[in-house]
């Protein structure tokens, strides 16, 4: 099976001349379709360059970055935009719902911005409001909701395109213990159902016990990858911790 | 470090930002000099009888100007204020008291203010210059005047600007004393309230907007409304009721008819309509009161640049409807140069008066062979024939309204004879001064009828506007009772030319001060919500709308928050005009179409600037 994500030699460099700084380098890995891959690493090793960078939000350096058939580092402005807009889900920390919008029309953009008919914009939203439990809230502004509801909604407007790839950034970062579980609960059963394919970054290892796969990253090289595999999600969330505890920074966060 | 050398900093390092705010200061100080330079000047006061007027004129609209100043300036101060909230709360957080601060920014305001204030006065003095030039073209005078710098015109402006700028530093303090350090930690709004739109307000607002127009539009002298209100209360109760009209229209009805457009699922469901529409419905009830001022400042100014734009346009045809000929007077024939002489008669003509039902005047009795000549060679070409009995009525005054119609009646004379009115034209073959009402009749009832015969010269020149200096020769020649009989198209249409030129002059200016006022009014206030809304830019970028799409969105919305005032305005002005064409009997479509061309034209350069800036603003945040 062809990967859907391929990333090869990626570095990222800020600054000129002397004062250069780098946040990425050398950064090679595969993502298969229907995976559910975290990216963790203590504060400064990257991770949010690393995100931004494959959800075309920044351009790497060096590298390549293949997303299904398309290489992204040759694509202009526009184009990255258009290419975000019909292949990419996003899902961040701070929700980014537009306030002047209720909790339907936030779900509806991508779609009205895609040009799909409003009859189908219409059943996806429903389906997919239901999958998330929000559709007694529809109807809502932002400002009227909690937290966990906001994720809700905006992991339901990431999701709502059916993205070839969908990325969180710290997604439960900003919620409580019950809701953070209840959204990586919808998140996990997204994947498996739908075999949608979702790569977070998170620096919670509890967070990150619900993927199958986690990279690793320290002073922006990849340093450690583990697999789940038959793992329960306790026993994984243990490893992860041991992980963790061995390449330094991090388990303060867990605690 | 002391104060004033951080204040002094502060403005070299964020020059680009204080930019804005020193250009609306040095604007109005242009604006306000240059005006006051013009009313102090010894060349226009030297300028004959019209310059008592325009002083009165200008006295008057500077007091306009001034109220207007003070309240742009505020405006602007206090967006720039709000710009200023988060570097005020930095210091406060750093540990500056706040008595620091106030002095802080007072010695800033005062470094702005100087600056402005030289910057404004030198500009002003060279735009006054051309001003003049304009003002006398205007009016008609072929004199260029000189200008000397009206010390006058300094004190003036620097006294009342000093006045608005503590006074705007006192602004300024308000806002430091009365800023909380925590609003810094809630700079984020807890969501401003969607508004809901109430029935009974769109409702009202609508039904005041179409009565005042119905009023406006309803024949003064037969409407029962104007007899209710009287001819004086009537304008104030349309003015009245449009301007709470026009606040609830923007209150009420655009909420109404944002509010079905965001559920027409079908349109708004497209692209980035649904972002637009939400966004102008998230922002217009705050923005209400705003765009009331600006869609009846607007209407003010197209009503009032409009009406007397078209008086200007106007006058020369009303001194020809009045004047036929050239020249025009009673007794014998003078010498004068011959030189553009169309025609030179002497005509025989009979003094009447006339009684009938209504009133008795002073008719004017003309052959009928006089008048096919006369009117062969004032390029009419209308030859009358006239029955024994009958007679043609020629009144240049005829307006329908005051007027009484005598077609098909019987015209009295004093001596007991009577005429049967033929026909009534509107149109004169002599001068309506000296000549009047004109009855004609055929020759053989013209040598029947008696009544004072009188001797009558008609002069028709070519280029006759010109013909000034002809026509004071004319008038020095004649012994004084004739000189009253004395009417002169160069002479009126100067005298028309000096009033109407004058008000155009005033009005153009104010009306573009009150233009570049409402438009920077609205630039700033988009502007402002363009750095609030920078954020939600920026994540319609994350989630893939391309710069191109969010250009087109922010024009849109831009354009409704820049046309719903400005068409709301024009129409209101177009009413105001209706009534105002209505009183003066003329048609002014033309120039008044020609001056919200003009108006919209210059807004549109406005609209141009603000979406760039807007756009700019929000391509920053990502």
């Amino acid at each position: 099976m062809t990967p859907l994500l391929k990333v090869q030699n990626v570095g990222k460099t800020y600054g000129k001349g002397a004062n250069t700084f780098t946040a990425l380098s050398n950064i090679s890995f595969e993502v298969k379709k229907g995976e559910f891959v975290g990216v963790m690493g203590p504060s400064g090793a990257g991770k949010s360059t690393l995100l931004n960078v494959l959800a075309t939000i920044d351009t790497p350096t060096t590298g390549e970055i293949i997303i299904g058939d398309t290489n992204l580092a040759r694509m202009k402005d526009a184009e990255l935009a258009d290419f975000r807009r019909d292949n990419l889900g996003f899902i961040f920390q701070d929700y980014n719902l537009l306030d002047s919008l209720t909790v339907r029309e936030n779900i509806v953009l991508p779609l009205a911005i895609a040009k799909m008919p409003t009859k189908a914009i219409s059943a996806r939203v429903d389906r997919i409001a239901s999958l998330f439990g929000i559709n007694d809230l529809l109807d809502k502004y932002p400002y009227q909701i909690s937290g966990g509801q906001k994720q809700r909604t905006a992991s339901s407007r990431a999701l709502v395109t059916e993205p070839k790839l969908i990325f969180a950034d710290e997604p439960t970062g900003a919620l409580d213990s019950k809701s953070a579980t209840d959204l990586l609960e919808s998140l996990s059963d997204l994947n498996q159902s739908q075999a949608s394919t979702i790569m977070m970054v998170t620096h919670d290892a509890f967070a990150a016990s619900f993927c199958q796969r986690i990279l690793f990253i320290q002073d922006g090289q990849l340093s450690k990858e583990i697999q789940r595999g038959t793992l329960t999600r306790k026993q994984f969330f243990q490893e992860i911790l041991q992980v963790l505890s061995s390449i330094g920074g991090g388990v303060n966060d867990v605690i | 470090m002391t104060l004033f050398s951080l204040a002094r900093k502060n403005i070299q390092r964020n020059l680009s930002n204080y930019f804005l705010y020193i250009a609306s200061m040095v604007f109005s100080i242009v604006i306000y000099f240059t005006f006051v330079t013009l009313k102090y000047n010894d060349d226009l006061s030297a300028l004959k009888q019209s310059s008592q007027q325009i002083k009165g004129l200008m006295s008057a609209s500077s007091v306009v100007l001034l109220f207007f100043i003070v309240i742009f300036m505020a405006y602007s101060n206090s967006f720039f204020m709000k710009k200023r909230k988060k570097e005020v709360a930095l210091y406060s957080l750093l540990g500056v008291r706040k008595q620091k601060i106030g002095l802080m920014l007072f010695f800033e305001n005062l470094v702005i203010g100087l600056v402005s204030l030289i910057l404004g006065i030198v500009l002003g003095f060279f735009m006054s210059q051309g001003l003049l030039m304009i003002l006398v073209r205007l009016m008609g005078y072929e004199i260029v005047g000189s200008l000397t710098f009206s010390v006058e015109a300094l004190v003036n402006t620097t006294g009342i600007f000093t006045l608005l700028f503590l006074f705007t530093s006192l602004q300024g303090y308000r806002v430091i004393y009365q800023f909380k350090l925590i609003d810094l930690f809630h700079a984020e709004k807890q969501g401003e309230h969607i508004p809901r739109a109430s029935l009974v307000a769109a409702v009202l607002g609508t039904a005041l907007i179409a009565f005042g127009y119905y009023t406006a539009a309803s024949d003064m002298f037969t409407s029962e409304i104007w007899r209710f209100f009287t001819v004086l209360g009537t304008p104030l109760m349309v003015i009245g009721v449009t301007i709470a009209g026009t606040y609830l229209l923007f209150h009420s009805v655009s909420v109404f008819v944002l509010t079905a457009l965001k559920r027409a699922t079908s349109w708004s469901w497209k692209g980035l309509n649904l972002i637009g529409v939400s966004q102008l419905l998230y922002r217009i009830r705050a923005n209400a009161k705003s765009l009331s001022i600006i869609a009846i400042l607007s209407a003010t100014t197209i009503t009032a640049g409009g009406g007397v734009f078209g008086m200007y346009y106007n006058a020369e045809a009303t001194v020809r409807q009045m004047l036929p000929n050239t020249f025009m007077w009673k007794g014998e024939t003078v010498e004068f140069s011959q030189q553009d002489v169309l025609y030179n008669e002497a005509l025989s003509v009979k003094n009447l008066r006339v009684d009938n039902e209504f009133s008795f005047f002073e008719y004017t009795l003309l052959k009928e062979s006089d008048y096919n000549r006369l009117a062969k060679l004032q390029g009419k070409d209308e030859e009358l024939h006239i029955a024994d009995g009958s007679t043609v009525l020629l009144d240049a005054a005829y307006d329908e309204r005051f007027s009484h119609d005598f077609t098909g009646e019987n015209f009295k004379l004093q001596n007991g004879d009577s005429f049967h009115v033929e026909k009534m034209y509107t149109e004169s073959v002599l001068n309506f001064i000296a000549a009047g009402t004109v009855l004609v009749v055929n020759d053989q009832e013209f040598s029947t009828t008696d009544a004072e015969v009188m001797k009558m010269q008609v002069v028709g020149l070519d280029n006759d506007l010109k013909q000034q200096d002809v026509s004071k020769d004319i008038y020095k020649q004649l012994p004084s009772e004739q000189q009253e009989t004395f009417s002169s198209v160069p002479q009126s249409y100067e005298d028309s030319l000096a009033t109407v030129g004058a008000l155009l002059f005033v009005g153009s200016f104010l009306g573009l001060v009150f233009l570049a006022a409402t438009g920077s009014i609205i630039y700033f206030k988009i502007l402002t919500e363009a750095e609030e809304d920078q954020a939600k830019y920026a994540i319609l970028n994350k989630i893939g709308v391309n710069s191109k799409q969010i250009l087109k969105t922010v024009a849109g919305q831009v354009a409704v928050i820049f046309s719903a005032p400005l068409i709301v305005g024009i129409v209101h002005s177009a009413f105001a005009l209706l009534a105002f064409s209505q009183l003066f009997g003329m048609n002014i479509t033309k120039p008044v179409i020609l001056w919200m061309v003009a108006y919209s034209a210059i807004y549109f350069v406005y609209y141009i600037f603000t979406v760039r800036s807007f756009y700019k603003i929000v391509r920053q945040g990502n």
